[in-house]
């Protein structure tokens, strides 16, 4: 009979021996044996989604508040989720509105969002904010997992110049900032994200086949290694260092394909690799939640922001009917045509977000699924979109990780900072910031009914 | 053996006149030395070793010629007054001669008592544009996988350098993954593309807003800043939807616009936009931000240039405006004024009158642009593998399957042979035979096996690399020839950039080529050859340095003019001109002062030429402008400027390194940066340098490089011309250390013809350097020196250079290195 012990392998043990290689689910070994219920803290992971341009809020507040409310127009999509996400009313973000600056509303919500802080008026190199929610939690727990965070985007960013009303480009390209001075710009090629998580190499769905490839690959650098050294007596010494530098990338490519087979675990990352950014915009964000999704599972990070679309977005949605860009629509003027399609793109947006969700409910994660430990944030830092007001945000909390408990409608005291809400979150990871830009202290009532 | 003299008629022939006596040792008492105590023992004397440099640690005629480096370098700074420095006495005409002849003659003299030496070119991988071509020409399959490769680093100026180019562990694994697409597409077919969407932004000019109609304008659109040109690479044949994003406005009451699409110059498609009806931010004019119109079309593979515009810009403006075909619109209701909410009635009157103002403005006529250009696809991609790379492979001739027994040889065989550029031996084929049969046990099809064996081909070392084995040196001889096959690969890689083709390997294979006929008619077909573009854009880019005009960024506020269309438009003309000096065997000096280019309205209209209409080049007589040869085009001017001014020392190290061969030192360290903020606003930028000339360390190298510089002021830092600069007036004159002046850049082109030796000298040294692949060495002198000479008793005609490059010494030899055989 074989023992049982409390050792059991640590998932970075074998991932680190694969080189810039796959992702790993959870192995058997990996979880401990005798694990008392709720003993191990499975690791907490951290999502932000962010949507541009605010909602049409009579749209999206659910009218009454508790457990019992129903689903607005736009929150209906996620209403198979109603026991885990909370609706949070009342929350704002006071340093996007003015303060004096003049225009300039997108980019400071944008700027704002994560940070709680008034971005300087800029449009030039001085640009400062202050490091946001998202980096604060992962240079906290940067150690724990190969990428500390990763942010991924769905709208190009511009480079160059001013991009809302003297405000530099940067306010609206990130919402993450490292330091103050140093916003991370998210990757919006999903193949590019792919190759930084999975590696560049080719990867295949099919086992037989991709077993096949490796042998041939094998064979393929047999011949040549033989061949090299057989041409190698031949040549000068100095010919003979450049052919080297030929063999020592065989060896070393001959090396990782050895380590793979050792650990056993060929396994692919479970969605094929991007060519691209996909025609379509809703395949395209789904895919940069698949991506998410991927990364989470194999802990590859426990800290994801993701933008749909940059502050003042432009994006047309065609394939819902609306040819038109979303910026110029809210600002609809009370036109009840624009005022619909505004309603129209914002529940497509919760339609997909809602993909992302039952995603992350229909992965295993130890003892239960990746949704019960994280904790999704989806909102704005815009709430009418239409007199770019920054309170009553449209802001939405999914998942059970830090001992959630959602299923309510939670309506907080008016202009309670959003940055309070974080406060919150980065404590039940384990982080404990004083402070967070304009934040005044927690909110309540997130893990007791 | 055929005698060396052939291939050796450098030897002895150089140093005009002299070589033939030792010269005298009274001389070097008599004339040199106390010539030397008198002009340089100031400086350059033990005690004080200016410059690194002791001339008192000479005291015989041999010490001289045992430092050959040191005195060359003597020679050239009295010849060219760089020594001794302004400011100190001038030596006497005669006596600078007689110095320098006397130590040109020792040189001579230890150059040829030194062994030739025809050098050694390392062992190198093929550089990403000669792997792209190579591919391409072994299997015509043009995905040019190396785009994705990291970049090759340059020596010596160019990316082809053996002893530069490194192979890391990524590259090998980059090779691996691009060996098994290639071999895949060529056998079966580009492989499942899904559609994937493609942004190419504007990088336009500034559209400068006027409510004014001109008379004349360019109905097409294609040289307006409203317009949008970029290049686009199609990874396949398909349907393709092309999206064209526009911005900018319409005054309101405006009749919808026309939005063509050009590819490759033709016009494709024109699509109807009407700006009313859809969300906008403005009330008081037509707003076209984010509007969308698109279409499909099919597309071939490969590099395409693409372009969006507005046709017809000024017409269906609404009637006031006076312009071409007004509006029949019926004019809008004017937008009513809102007062701003919970204001105060004064700020409420302000706002009234701003809102009055705005309306009473006539609104400008000119703002509709094109922002963006999205490409989605492929849609529908062309499966099949094309008959050409199926002809590549197969050369058993069963293009579509039927194979007898002996096919897998046949095609192996020729494969590789094509492949590694010379004959392949059966023991060396049996291990790619050995990949085809393991690929039918297990269970795939003979073309599998095929496409198996063909990436191992890919990634063996002979096809990477362009590897010259040692073979035995003949008695006395520098060095032993290189074989049939390796000068063949030399020929097509310095020409094309490329393998060899069929006609070049046979003649390898009946070991014709080495015969100077031979050589010479394989040169000439190779240069009629389209693939001799290479030689324009490989070689042509990296010596003018064209490539840098990618990364060019002119400021946009002081040079709204630059747009993509002005970018690719300078790029072209230079790589057309080069290309017609090839094609059409034109005299190398047509590069100092050729009086014609090739331009298109855009360029002419940059130029200030009149009369050229049209998007396509032509070529254009330059006679009565200002411009003439490389110097002047737009690509040289832009690239050897800053982004918000000219430089005249840029210009002129740009001068002095690749026209006349004297390229400067690096400037001393401490030495303070120009103020920028005064720059044209208290002083002209030649007051400025002043410090140049009266100091006299920096005089040594400035003294030439700036004048060269400030001839050219006339051409501002995007190549336009102009007399004044800021405030001042440009002085385009100048005077030379030698003495000779110049008014303007037409008399600096004459300077600089009368110097043409320098030039073929340049040219040449830059071109072997190329065509080796390695950097010269002093042991390559004579090479040079007598290729310009014979060049020219040829008139200096291109493909003279070429044959002679490629008969010369260095080409066709190897130096052996001591191996234990």
């Amino acid at each position: 009979m074989t023992p049982i012990t409390r050792k059991h392998l640590s998932r970075r043990t074998v991932l680190r021996g694969v080189g810039a290689a796959v992702a790993l689910p959870m192995l058997d070994a990996m979880t401990p044996a005798f694990a008392a219920p709720g003993s191990s803290r499975k690791p907490v992971r951290l999502s932000f989604t962010y949507v541009p341009n605010g909602v049409t809020q009579v749209d999206w507040t659910p009218a009454a508040t508790g457990a019992d409310f129903e689903f607005t127009r736009i929150l209906k999509p996620l209403e198979p989720f109603r026991d885990d996400l909370f609706v949070l009313s009342g929350l704002a973000a006071k340093n996007a509105y003015a303060l004096g600056d003049g225009p300039g509303d997108h980019a400071r919500a944008g700027a704002c969002f994560l940070t709680g802080v008034h971005p300087r008026k800029t449009a030039g190199a001085d640009i400062q904010a202050a490091v946001s929610a998202d980096q604060i939690a992962a240079q906290a727990l940067a150690s724990e997992t190969r990428y500390a965070s990763i942010e991924l985007g769905c709208e190009e960013s511009r480079t160059v110049g001013n991009c809302d009303s003297g405000y530099s480009c940067a306010y609206t390209n990130s919402i993450a900032w490292r330091t103050p001075t140093t916003p991370m710009p998210p990757e919006i090629n999903p193949r590019m994200a792919f190759e930084r998580l999975f590696g560049a190499g080719e990867v295949d769905l099919d086992p037989e086949t991709r077993a096949r490839r490796v042998l041939y690959r094998k064979s393929i650098l047999d011949l040549v290694s033989d061949r090299t050294r057989t041409l190698l007596g031949g040549l000068g010494p100095t010919d003979r260092r450049k052919v080297d530098e030929y063999l020592y990338g065989v060896r070393e490519i001959e090396k990782r394909i050895e380590r793979a087979e050792k650990d056993g675990g060929d396994v692919t990352p479970t969605i094929e690799k991007p060519s691209g950014i996909p025609a379509v915009f809703g395949d395209y964000v789904k895919l940069m939640f698949d991506l998410q999704a991927v990364a989470l599972q194999a802990d590859l990070t426990r800290v994801v922001t993701m933008m749909v679309g940059r502050e003042g977005s432009l994006q047309t949605y065609s394939e819902i009917g609306i040819p038109d860009p979303h910026h110029p629509l809210t600002h609809h003027r009370n036109n009840p045509e624009w005022i619909e399609k505004v309603t129209r793109i914002n529940t497509f947006h919760t339609e997909l977000f809602a993909y992302f969700v039952s995603r992350l409910k229909a992965t295993p994660d130890g003892d239960g699924t990746l949704l019960d430990h994280s904790m999704l944030v989806y909102g704005s830092a815009i709430g009418d979109g239409n007199r770019h007001t920054h309170e009553d945000l449209p802001v939405l909390l999914l998942g059970r990780g830090g001992d959630l408990k959602p299923g309510r409608h939670l309506v907080y005291p008016s202009e309670t900072p959003i940055t309070n809400l974080y406060l919150t979150l980065l404590d039940k990871m384990g982080v404990r910031p004083e402070s967070i830009g304009d934040s005044t202290g927690r909110v309540e009532h997130l893990s007791e009914v | 053996m055929r005698s060396l003299l052939i291939l050796f008629p450098l030897i002895g022939l150089a140093g005009a006149g002299l070589a033939s006596e030792s010269p005298d040792s009274t001389a070097f008492e008599s004339t040199v030395k106390p010539f030397l105590s008198r002009t340089c023992f100031t400086c350059h004397s033990s005690r004080l070793k200016t410059g690194n440099l002791d001339l008192e640690a000479y005291p015989t005629p041999a010490s001289v010629a045992q430092d050959v480096p040191t005195w060359e370098k003597v020679i050239a700074k009295l010849r060219r007054h760089d020594m001794p420095p302004v400011g100190l006495p001038r030596p006497d005409e005669a006596e600078i001669k007689a110095v320098t002849e006397w130590i040109e003659a020792e040189l001579e003299q230890a150059d040829l008592q030194a062994a030739p030496d025809p050098g050694r070119v390392t062992a190198r991988r093929l550089n990403r544009t000669e792997y792209n071509n190579t591919v391409r020409d072994l299997l015509g399959v043009d995905i040019r996988p190396a785009d994705d490769f990291p970049q090759d680093d340059s020596g010596y100026g160019f990316d082809n350098n053996g002893d530069v180019l490194s192979l890391s562990p990524v590259l090998m694994e980059k090779y691996l993954a691009a060996a098994e697409k290639i071999a895949r597409t060529a056998l079966f077919g580009a492989g499942p593309l899904k559609p994937s969407l493609h942004r190419l932004p504007s990088r336009g000019g500034k559209v400068q807003p006027s409510p004014t109609v001109p008379t004349e304008y360019d109905l097409t659109g294609l040289s307006l800043p409203n317009a949008l040109h970029t290049t686009f690479r199609f990874p396949v044949e398909g349907e393709y939807l092309l999206r064209v994003i526009l911005g900018g406005f319409r005054p309101l009451g405006s009749e919808p616009i026309q939005v063509a699409v050009w590819i490759d110059g033709a016009q494709v498609r024109v699509l109807d936009l009407d700006p009313v009806g859809g969300a906008a931010f403005e009330l008081d004019r037509q707003e076209l931000l984010g509007k969308q119109p698109e279409f499909r079309t099919r597309v071939t593979a490969g590099e395409h240039t693409l372009a969006a515009s507005i046709l017809h810009l000024f017409d269906g403006l609404p009637e006031s405006y006076a312009g071409p075909n007004p509006s029949k619109r019926p004019p809008p209701p004017p937008p009513e004024f809102r007062p701003p909410k919970d204001a105060t009635p004064e700020r409420i009157e302000k706002a009234r009158l701003a809102f009055e103002a705005n309306l009473a403005e006539t609104k400008a006529a000119n703002e509709a642009r094109v922002s963006r250009l999205e490409i989605v696809g492929p849609y529908d991609p062309v499966h099949a593998p094309t008959e050409a790379s199926l002809r590549k492979v197969y050369a058993c001739g069963h293009l579509h399957g039927g194979h007898g027994s002996g096919c897998a040889r046949r095609v192996v065989t020729a494969l590789a042979h094509r492949a590694f550029r010379r004959p392949v031996t059966s023991a060396e084929v049996e291990p790619f035979l050995g990949l085809v049969s393991a690929a039918r046990r297990q269970g795939d099809s003979f073309e599998e096996g095929i496409a198996l064996a063909l990436q191992a081909i890919l990634v063996s070392p002979d096809f990477l690399f362009r590897i010259e084995r040692d073979r035995a040196v003949a008695g006395a001889d520098p060095g032993y020839r290189v074989g049939e096959h390796e000068l063949a690969s030399r020929l097509s890689y310095f020409l094309w950039a490329s393998m060899p083709d069929d006609e070049l390997l046979r003649a390898a294979d009946r070991k014709s080529l080495r015969k100077p006929e031979v050589l010479a008619a394989q040169v000439r077909r190779m240069l009629k050859d389209e693939k001799a573009s290479a030689l324009a854009v490989a070689f042509g880019g990296q010596w003018l340095q064209f490539r840098a005009l990618e990364s060019a960024t002119p400021d946009r506020d002081r040079y709204p003019d630059f747009d993509n269309n002005l970018r690719l438009s300078m790029r072209h003309e230079t790589e057309l001109f080069f290309e017609n000096v090839v094609r059409e065997d034109r005299s190398i000096l047509d590069f100092i002062d050729g009086k014609y280019s090739f331009l298109n309205d855009r360029l002419a209209r940059h130029y200030g030429i009149p009369g050229i209409k049209g998007p396509e080049f032509r070529r254009v007589d330059l006679a009565g402008t200002h411009r003439s040869g490389i110097l002047t085009q737009g690509s040289v001017l832009t690239v050897s400027s800053y982004a918000t001014r000219t430089s005249p020392v840029l210009r002129g190290k740009w001068i002095l390194e690749n026209v006349l061969n004297a390229p400067p030192a690096d400037p001393p360290a401490g030495t303070p940066r120009l103020d920028e903020a005064t720059v044209g606003a208290s002083a002209s930028l030649r007051q400025q340098m002043e410090a140049h000339r009266t100091n006299p360390t920096c005089a040594a190298c400035h003294a030439k490089m700036d004048p060269l510089g400030f001839g050219l002021e006339n051409y501002d830092a995007i190549g336009a011309w102009r007399t004044t600069d800021a405030k001042f007036p440009v002085d385009a004159s100048g005077v030379l250390p030698d003495g000779r002046s110049f008014q303007g850049p037409d008399d600096l082109k004459v300077i600089l013809r009368a110097d043409h030796g320098a030039f073929a000298e340049c040219i040449t040294e830059k071109l072997l350097t190329y065509a080796l692949g390695r950097g010269l060495e002093r042991y390559d002198k004579r090479t040079v020196k007598a290729i310009t000479g014979r060049l020219a008793e040829r008139d200096y005609r291109f493909s003279a250079l070429v044959v002679e490059i490629v008969s010369s010494l260095p080409f066709q030899m190897r130096r052996a290195e001591r191996v234990k055989s």
